[in-house]
């Protein structure tokens, strides 16, 4: 163990390295999805295209109509993602609790696929407002029903496994919806229910980075009481945190944030308990002040990869990001249950 | 300052059932109130409710002149301390930092430790003995040492009034000992007024100033120490068959 005399500021040296690691491995990821994809750009007319050198070209619009704005969006709402896990994982003391996990993505799901064919039928269009609301209505709504759950039993396996039910049976009612509006637009619906970054515009990556900084920047004030919450409820409360206020806030924060992501890419599973858990075992600390930054960063990086590789593995043909990332994500989960089987 | 916390016809529960009925005790500045009585008496139920986790169902609780209902969480948590059971062991943090995670009422915004805060925490990790333990993570030490960090938590909130429940449940008898003597200092030296439930009798006996034993929903006795450890009260506080208090206690 590297032990310093300095205790109480001991993430600090690695906060900065994991810091260095995570932006690197970001850039990275991002060149990668500048350059590759089902469309071959040369490496030096991608790097043209950037610079903004020959507008109206085939590459620039490639460039700027698609992969960057796919990209953003990437990044922020795979770093919202793994913030509404971390906070979830607070909220329920329960390393493997996240939005996919819980059924709270599947339930703004549902509500976004009612929303969107509902107004789809009547011949208009959903408005980005609309989206993020209608997804954050199907949120609160899983969420209450995963709280209710979890107020009957006591274990917390059985809160999992409600969540997981939950979300199956959110998915059900979404694919029948799917199944049975006919409406040409619709079909783009399929791909969107699976999860996917594809068709990402600039003003819709727009939005999501704005609710998203606001939300995520919320959650980093909350630095202070998720570190008390951490020791337990009553120590929270007897250093002066107001736990109903407290909690009401971690689940609105979680909800808004798997909302903005459900809203615009669908159910993305796994990041959300994944990047979290990578975070800390890196970071070798649980201090939210350290916690919560590097969280969002390796988000980024997890869902950027993944995208990464649903565009490019069997180009043309496209896979969802919610595949790769339960491919990547899934074995992390069972790593961290077999690990703390006790807690769990 | 005489009868510095004080429970005026205090009730208290779960869901508006009482538990405890019409609880009257008063404690002043520097000196130690122990709960004893058997299990599922209600001992918790009361902490609890002095620390505002549980709302009492009648009466209420006055810190000076101050009644807990009226102190917002802020003036609560500089005034009482609580180290009330919870078996949690926070992963990937250190001793040093759950210790100091009771400085929390004097950081800012972000909870950044001062130059001050620091001084504070290695002072109660010092007091307590476990100062070396300061760089060891939590989830390495045994529970006894986490017990101890968790007061050395309580000393760094720098309250007056600390409650603990059982503090000595995981602690050998050495340890237990040095923990009770922490609190008579912690009393004597800085006035500080504690409140806990003990469960060893003989413990209770060592340290209190005042007892109090709970039973049946009410408070069956409440005194000095030398008046509620004798034969008769502890038998009956606990349903002892005849003569078993002597084999038991004959000695203390």
């Amino acid at each position: 163990m590297g032990e310093k005399a300095e205790t109480y500021d001991s993430g600090l040296g690695r906060f900065v390295m994991v810091t260095f690691v995570l932006l690197l491995l970001l850039a990275v990821l991002a060149v990668l999805n500048i350059w590759l994809g089902g469309v071959k750009i040369s490496f030096g007319g991608a790097i043209s295209a950037i610079l903004g050198r020959n507008p109206g070209t085939f590459e620039h619009d490639i460039l700027w109509k698609m992969r960057l704005p796919r990209m953003t969006a990437g990044i922020i709402l795979g770093g919202a993602l793994a913030l509404s896990g971390f906070l979830l994982q607070t909220f329920f003391n329960n390393p493997i609790a996240g939005p996919f996990v819980l059924g709270i993505s599947s339930g703004a799901k549902l509500v976004v696929a009612l929303v969107m064919v509902f107004v789809l039928s009547k011949g208009s269009t959903v408005n980005s407002a609309m989206m993020i609301a209608s997804a954050f209505i199907g949120a609160t709504l899983s969420m209450g029903f995963v709280l209710l759950a979890a107020r009957g039993v006591k274990r917390a396996s059985a809160l999992i496994v409600s969540g997981v039910m939950i979300g199956y049976i959110c998915s059900a009612i979404t694919d029948f919806v799917i199944t049975f509006a006919s409406d040409e637009s619709i079909v783009n619906l399929h791909h969107w229910s699976r999860g996917s970054f594809s068709g990402t515009s600039w003003s819709d990556a727009r939005v999501c980075a704005i609710v998203v900084t606001i939300a995520s920047g919320l959650t980093f004030l909350l630095s202070k009481p998720i570190g008390a919450y951490q020791l337990g409820e009553s120590h929270a409360q007897s250093v002066g945190v107001n736990i109903r206020a407290f909690r009401a806030a971690l689940v609105l924060l979680s909800s808004v944030l798997c909302a903005c992501v459900t809203a615009y890419a669908g159910p993305i599973s796994f990041v959300g308990v994944a990047a979290p858990h990578l975070t800390k075992a890196f970071a070798k600390t649980s201090k939210p002040i350290i916690i919560i930054p590097l969280c969002f960063l390796s988000g980024a990086v997890f869902c950027l990869g993944c995208d990464l590789a649903a565009r490019t593995v069997f180009a043309p043909v496209e896979m969802s990001v919610s595949s790769v990332s339960s491919l990547a994500g899934a074995p992390i989960v069972i790593y961290i249950m077999a690990g703390k089987s006790r807690r769990i | 300052m005489d009868r510095f916390i004080r429970l005026e016809q205090l009730t208290v529960g779960y869901d508006g059932k009482p538990v405890v009925r019409d609880i009257e005790v008063s404690l002043r500045r520097g000196r130690i109130l122990s709960l004893i009585g058997p299990n599922g008496s209600g001992k918790s139920t009361i902490l609890k409710t002095i620390t505002k986790q549980l709302k009492a169902i009648g009466g209420a609780v006055f810190i000076g002149e101050n009644s807990v209902e009226s102190l917002g969480p802020r003036e609560m948590s500089r005034r009482m301390a609580a180290a009330l059971t919870e078996r949690s062991k926070p992963e990937l943090m250190t001793c040093g930092e759950a210790a100091a995670a009771g400085r929390y009422p004097y950081t800012g915004m972000l909870g950044v430790l001062s130059k001050r805060d620091k001084e504070k925490v290695d002072e109660a990790l010092r007091i307590v003995g476990v100062f070396e333990l300061k760089n060891r993570l939590c989830s390495e030490v045994s529970d006894g040492q986490l017990q101890r960090i968790t007061l050395a938590r309580a000393i760094c909130q720098e309250p007056e009034i600390i409650m603990l429940d059982e503090p000595t449940s995981f602690l050998d008898i050495r340890y237990a000992v040095e923990i009770l003597d922490v609190l008579r200092q912690m009393a004597n030296e800085r006035g500080v007024a504690v409140v806990m439930s003990l469960h060893e009798l003989n413990y209770a006996k060592r340290v209190s100033d005042l007892v109090m034993c709970v039973k049946d929903g009410r408070v069956l006795y409440l005194d000095t120490p030398d008046v509620i450890f004798t034969e008769a009260a502890i038998s009956r506080l606990y349903d002892l068959p005849e003569g078993t208090y002597s084999q038991l206690f004959g000695g203390l």
